[in-house]
């Protein structure tokens, strides 16, 4: 107990004039209730170790031949065969390839658009105007991947759709554009930008706030025109901003997208759109392929961490600011 | 700043609304046209005719879903699940973030880490299935509930909010022998109603909305939410439990289309009723969210 409490002792950053009272640690231990506090916390630990740590030590059945009734404890280990089966399967190569081209896909709109729409919103000088834009624009963040599938499923339709109404208005073929390989990864960052562009202003609506008048009203003086206001002033201002929400993307490379191709995903598109979350998923739990798959979970939950990892990193190094 | 507009930024002020407005269309349209179907006589719909309003204005695609109790089964698991969910793990992120708040709490640093680095890494979904198989959660809301009730991010903001109250109040409290758990429940808490308010909406709206969870761990049609219903209705054109009858014959003038766009309408109700709020809220949780601790 007595070394326990040392060591914890070393851990916590002593409040300022409260090096007298350290060495007693264990009276300060009872006097500030820390015995109760690890109590009122327990709760959330408990489910965090069961929920959250155990999933990581069940990784080890992408090491066996996993079976639901020989369980983690008696399955057969067969080593990295997985793994090998893995690195020599083509439909994993384009698992990946459809993971990285979609989400690189959505970044090339992601990075530009929120900010390019800021900078719009920001120009707005009449109040109404602007509070019924962003009210419009906000409003696909709160709906449902499922509900965004539904909009688009009834704007694409066929016959009856506003688009395909458009293209034969304009002497086009109608498209059934879901069951196309060649327009589902188009409809995918189509409706990703819908959902999220709006809310994604947000922040750079903030960091353009926090640019100093000054530099616009000296600008102004000397005669610079909004555009060029905007190109010397703004986009420099926000750049950081800029670079910080990228990293964050970046982070996030393999394990974005997912919920929403499994909604809006069918096999006529799985060549184009099946990603490695989808792909484990289908074949995981569907086909009972639970070792195979978990070497791909780990696969993208390594990689993953060390994106995210080496995101945050940079972050800190270049801007003094984590993402967490 | 009184400076005359020149020629060259008024018309620039006139491309950023014409953008804006565009952009503005573009996003409310689709809505628009999805209720307008919703709301017209079938051989308009079937006809292609509709586009931004309704016409043969007609309530039978919504009496239709109305009547249908798998909808209703459906939207009453998602409201359930959603009040539980939100109400525990308001509870927990409260419960962990107030000692994680003390500064000197011994090895604090290394529990927050433990909950930050599950943001980083995860088992991924066959271990996670498996353990809720092994535990005997499958088919049950707690399956959707428990993995999504440590909500780290949730837990930060909490501990960031109760770390910049100021510390004397509950010194003082302390001095008049009041225990932890008191502290918590009858000082801290109700100066934070506010970021309460945010987290609580946080859940609520990530459990209303969550779709993976339900799909992967709920096979059994009672308890099947709202966003699981929904998806088999607009991809599949038909009602899971096989009753949603969309043949012509049951349906006098009601395109299949207005039954699918008025099941999205109804689910989507919800949300477009709390939406100021969840808009005022989410916008703070941001701020809030964005100082680090």
């Amino acid at each position: 107990m007595n070394q326990a409490t040392s060591e914890q002792a070393s851990v916590r950053q002593p409040a300022p004039g409260a090096k007298g009272r350290e060495r007693s640690g264990r009276k300060r231990f009872n006097r500030e209730g820390y015995l109760e506090l690890y109590l009122i916390l327990l709760p959330s630990l408990a489910l965090l170790v069961l929920f959250k740590y155990i999933p990581m030590g069940g990784l080890i059945v992408a090491f066996q031949d996993y079976n639901i009734f020989q369980g983690i404890g008696h399955s057969p280990f067969v080593g990295l065969k997985h793994f090998h089966a893995l690195f020599s399967s083509d439909e994993f190569y384009r698992v990946l390839r459809n993971t990285l081209v979609i989400n690189i896909y959505k970044l090339a709109f992601w990075v530009p658009l929120p900010a390019f729409f800021a900078i719009l919103l920001n120009e707005v000088r009449k109040l109404m105007f602007r509070k019924v834009l962003q009210t419009t624009l906000y409003l696909p963040h709160f709906l449902s991947w499922v509900i965004v599938g539904g909009v688009f499923v009834n704007l694409l339709q066929t016959h009856g759709g506003l688009v395909n109404d458009l293209i034969a208005s304009l002497g086009g073929k109608r498209v059934s554009f879901l069951l196309e390989p060649a327009y589902f990864r188009h409809i995918i960052v189509a409706s990703s930008m819908w959902k999220e562009v709006g809310w994604g202003t947000i922040v750079y609506l903030a960091a353009i706030a926090g640019i100093n008048p000054q530099l616009y009203e000296a600008a102004a003086a000397d005669g610079a025109s909004k555009l060029r206001q905007i190109r010397h002033i703004t986009i420099p201002g926000i750049g950081g901003t800029i670079v910080l929400m990228t990293m964050m993307s970046l982070g996030n490379l393999l394990g974005n997208s997912f919920e929403q191709i499994l909604i809006m995903y069918n096999p006529a598109v799985y060549n184009v759109g099946d990603v490695l979350e989808t792909y484990v998923f289908r074949n995981g739990i569907g086909q009972m392929q639970y070792s195979y798959t978990t070497a791909v979970g780990i696969f993208s939950g390594v990689v993953g961490f060390i994106l995210v990892v080496t995101a945050n990193k940079l972050c800190r190094k270049f801007f003094n600011q984590g993402m967490w | 700043m009184i400076h005359r507009l020149t020629k060259g930024d008024r018309v620039f002020v006139a491309v950023c609304y014409t953008v804006l407005i565009v952009t503005g269309l573009l996003v409310a349209l689709p809505v628009l046209n999805l209720i307008s179907v919703s709301l017209s006589g079938g051989n308009l719909v079937y006809a292609g005719a509709i586009k931004l309003w309704p016409e043969q204005l007609q309530f039978d695609a919504y009496r239709y879903v109305i009547q249908s109790k798998t909808f209703f089964s459906a939207f009453r698991v998602s409201v359930i699940m959603t009040l539980l969910g939100s109400v525990l793990g308001l509870l927990l992120a409260v419960m962990a973030a107030y000692p994680l708040s003390k500064p000197g709490l011994p090895a604090r640093k290394w529990i927050v880490l433990a909950f930050v680095f599950t943001m980083m890494f995860s088992g991924g979904i066959v271990p996670q299935y498996l353990l809720i198989n092994k535990l005997h959660l499958l088919n049950t809301i707690w399956a959707v509930i428990f993995p999504s009730v440590t909500s780290v991010f949730n837990l930060l903001i909490v501990k960031n909010f109760f770390e910049a109250l100021p510390g004397e109040i509950e010194e003082a409290a302390k001095i008049d022998g009041a225990s932890q758990l008191k502290i918590l429940f009858t000082i801290m808490l109700p100066l934070s109603k506010p970021v309460l308010a945010t987290i609580f909406l946080f859940f609520a709206v990530g459990f209303w909305n969550d779709y993976f969870n339900a799909r992967m761990y709920i096979t059994d049609q009672h308890l099947m939410p709202l966003q699981v219903y929904l998806r088999t209705v607009i991809f599949e054109a038909q009602d899971p439990t096989g009753n949603f009858k969309l043949d012509q014959n049951s349906l006098r003038n009601v395109a299949p289309q207005s039954i699918i766009n008025a099941t999205v309408f109804l689910s989507m109700l919800p949300m477009a009723v709390l939406y100021p709020f969840l808009q005022k809220h989410f916008l703070r949780g941001m701020v809030i969210g964005s100082v680090k601790g």
